[in-house]
């Protein structure tokens, strides 16, 4: 079971994530071992970290991982790496908290109340 | 040992790029390759370099005065004590000793005031222009008579900027000061100012904005784009040399006038020149590309074309957080090698954390062009890393360290708290590609090896 508030969450901080991966996919094509700017790296760590207290011990995807170090260089093939196993983390999250209704997945929020969601996305749509 | 190429701020402990002073920083051993211009003076926005710049222009044209008035003899001492201004230490010079003009150059230069009109008349407006008269006159002298007859400034500007800094300063005599009340020189005027330890002589420091590589008004330029040429009349004659092109110049000197015009009219492009310049982007592409064809080793001299490369390259990498001291050649056991040595400068936090942690004022970076690192590169290393350069060292090479010479550079660190950190092909392209995009600063490239090599030190 989970809240309407951590459903609001999961799709702020999953939509957050998207966007900067596909930000740093578009760079890591360009210029892999470039470096993120401090100031593109200060927003994927707030973005990481909301993701870190969000996820929690269980579902984090690196145990010895938290943030990126703004003093320390971070390639763009680095920052998309990281990114991209917070995002199957989260994904892995709401399969876990989402239910298929007549042919229709939901999340499986308590009470009546019923926000749509989409399919996990292991389970191909064709 | 003491530091590579002192300069006046590292002496005293002040660690600070060369970029953020607004001076340049003088060298105890040699003089800084750029000269005053005084059309940079002449051209600044600023009333004060305006006012600096016409005080100068009319101690210059009262010497034309002085021979008028049958003072020739005074004149000319004035203008052969003008001639040189040994305390800026701009040129040059690698003993930072600089030779006054003789008397009959100085008579050359006052007989202007006679021989050319508009000088008899109204003087000089730009005095550069006694280069295209007098012969021997070059950049150095233009400078250091622009010096010279600003030297009192000059001593107020450096008393300021080391109170600023915290240089130490202390009395001393300077032999020439020029007086703008009395028109003439002051001999042995007590002054306090930052020392030169290697001679025991004051220094005098210059506003960086003044200097330039060559001046704006420059003879070698006229003569080569702008002095007229007979080539229709006489198309087969030699071309004409100096001495001649100063006569025609003294003859006709509407085409002077002419030429100082264009240079006035183009003054916006007058700019003035860094003390550092950095290799472009394009460039930086081309080295590393230039670096990565070279094989490993001796062959074709494939290792002096390497450190050739890779002194241009990092150099400018590492510019402005790393002021390049120099790249010397020593000698260990027989073998030789060639190092680059930077000021640490402290403009960063890695660079605070290991002049802190290793006491390194200098850095040093030992360049090997071998396919593998061995015990004995890393021990050379280790062995000249004392005193200034503290216990911090970098070896620029092509591929990574082996595990054993890596798990070496642990021990070191272990033992005697020594650091030794590789810099690869790799790395270098990194900080190639950092350099263009300026997304972060080439140095981060080096911190992060830094942060790599203490991870894997026992805590």
């Amino acid at each position: 079971m989970i809240t309407r508030v951590r459903v609001d969450e999961l799709e702020k901080i999953t939509g957050q994530l998207k966007s900067i991966h596909n930000e740093l996919s578009a760079l890591m094509k360009k210029a892999p071992n470039d470096g993120v700017n401090k100031f593109k790296l200060r927003y994927v760590n707030m973005a990481l970290d909301r993701s870190n207290s969000f996820l929690g011990e269980d579902y984090r995807p690196f145990a010895d991982f938290q943030t990126f170090d703004e003093e320390e260089l971070v390639s763009n093939s680095d920052a998309s790496f990281m990114i991209a196993t917070y995002l199957e983390a989260l994904e892995k999250f709401r399969s876990d908290n989402i239910k298929q209704v007549h042919g229709s997945w939901f999340y499986n929020l308590k009470g009546d109340e019923e926000v749509r969601t989409a399919a996990p996305a292991k389970i191909k749509v064709k | 040992m003491a530091l590579i190429r002192p300069r006046l701020t590292e002496y005293h402990g002040i660690f600070l790029p060369q970029a953020e002073l607004d001076f340049a920083i003088p060298f105890f051993e040699e003089d800084i390759p750029l000269y005053v211009d005084p059309f940079l003076l002449w051209k600044s926005p600023s009333y004060q370099d305006k006012a600096l710049h016409n005080a100068v222009l009319n101690s210059f044209n009262h010497l034309g005065l002085l021979a008028k008035k049958d003072r020739t003899e005074e004149a000319e001492e004035q203008l052969i004590i003008a001639s040189e201004c040994e305390e800026v230490g701009l040129g040059l010079s690698a003993t930072r000793n600089g030779l006054r003009i003789g008397s009959k150059q100085a008579k050359d230069i006052l007989q202007l005031f006679e021989t050319v009109p508009e000088y008899d008349q109204r003087g000089f407006t730009h005095f550069e222009e006694i280069q295209f008269f007098v012969d021997g006159i070059s950049k150095d002298r233009i400078s250091d008579f622009g010096c010279t007859f600003m030297k009192s400034f000059l001593i107020d500007f450096t008393i300021d900027q080391c109170e600023k800094l915290g240089i130490p300063l202390a009395d001393c005599t300077v032999p020439h000061v020029y007086d703008l009340e009395r028109r003439g020189f002051v001999t042995n005027q007590r002054a306090k100012l930052p020392i030169n330890p290697m001679r025991n002589t004051p220094l005098l420091l210059v506003p960086r904005r003044w200097l330039r590589y060559s001046p704006w008004i420059n003879f070698d330029e006229y003569f080569s784009a702008h002095c007229p040429r007979d080539e229709i009349v006489n198309p087969d004659a030699p071309p004409p040399d100096r001495v001649r092109v100063l006569q025609y110049n003294r003859e006709n000197y509407g085409v002077v006038e002419s030429y100082i015009r264009a240079k006035e009219k183009t003054a916006a492009d007058c700019t003035n020149d860094p003390l550092f310049r950095q290799i472009p982007v394009l460039s930086a592409r081309r080295k590393l590309a230039e670096i990565r064809k070279l094989p490993t080793g001796k062959v074709g001299n494939a290792d002096k074309e390497f450190e050739n490369a890779a002194t241009q390259l990092v150099a400018s990498l590492l510019y402005p957080h790393l002021d390049f001291a120099d790249a010397q050649s020593r000698t260990d056991s027989g073998v030789h090698i060639r190092d680059l040595v930077f000021y640490n400068n402290r403009s960063h936090p890695f660079l605070r954390d290991i002049f802190d942690d290793y006491g390194c004022k200098q850095i040093v970076m030992e360049l090997k062009n071998v396919a593998e690192l061995e015990k004995g590169h890393v021990d050379q290393l280790n062995r000249y890393m004392d005193n200034e350069f503290g216990k911090f060292g970098v070896l620029i090479t092509r591929n990574a360290m082996p595990k054993p010479i890596w798990r070496n550079t642990i021990d070191l660190w272990s033992g005697q708290r020594r650091c030794i950190i590789a810099l690869t092909d790799e790395d270098v392209a990194q900080m190639v590609e950092l350099f263009e995009s300026k997304q972060r600063t080439p140095l981060d490239v080096l911190n992060k090896k830094y942060r790599e090599f203490r991870r894997s030190c026992p805590s």
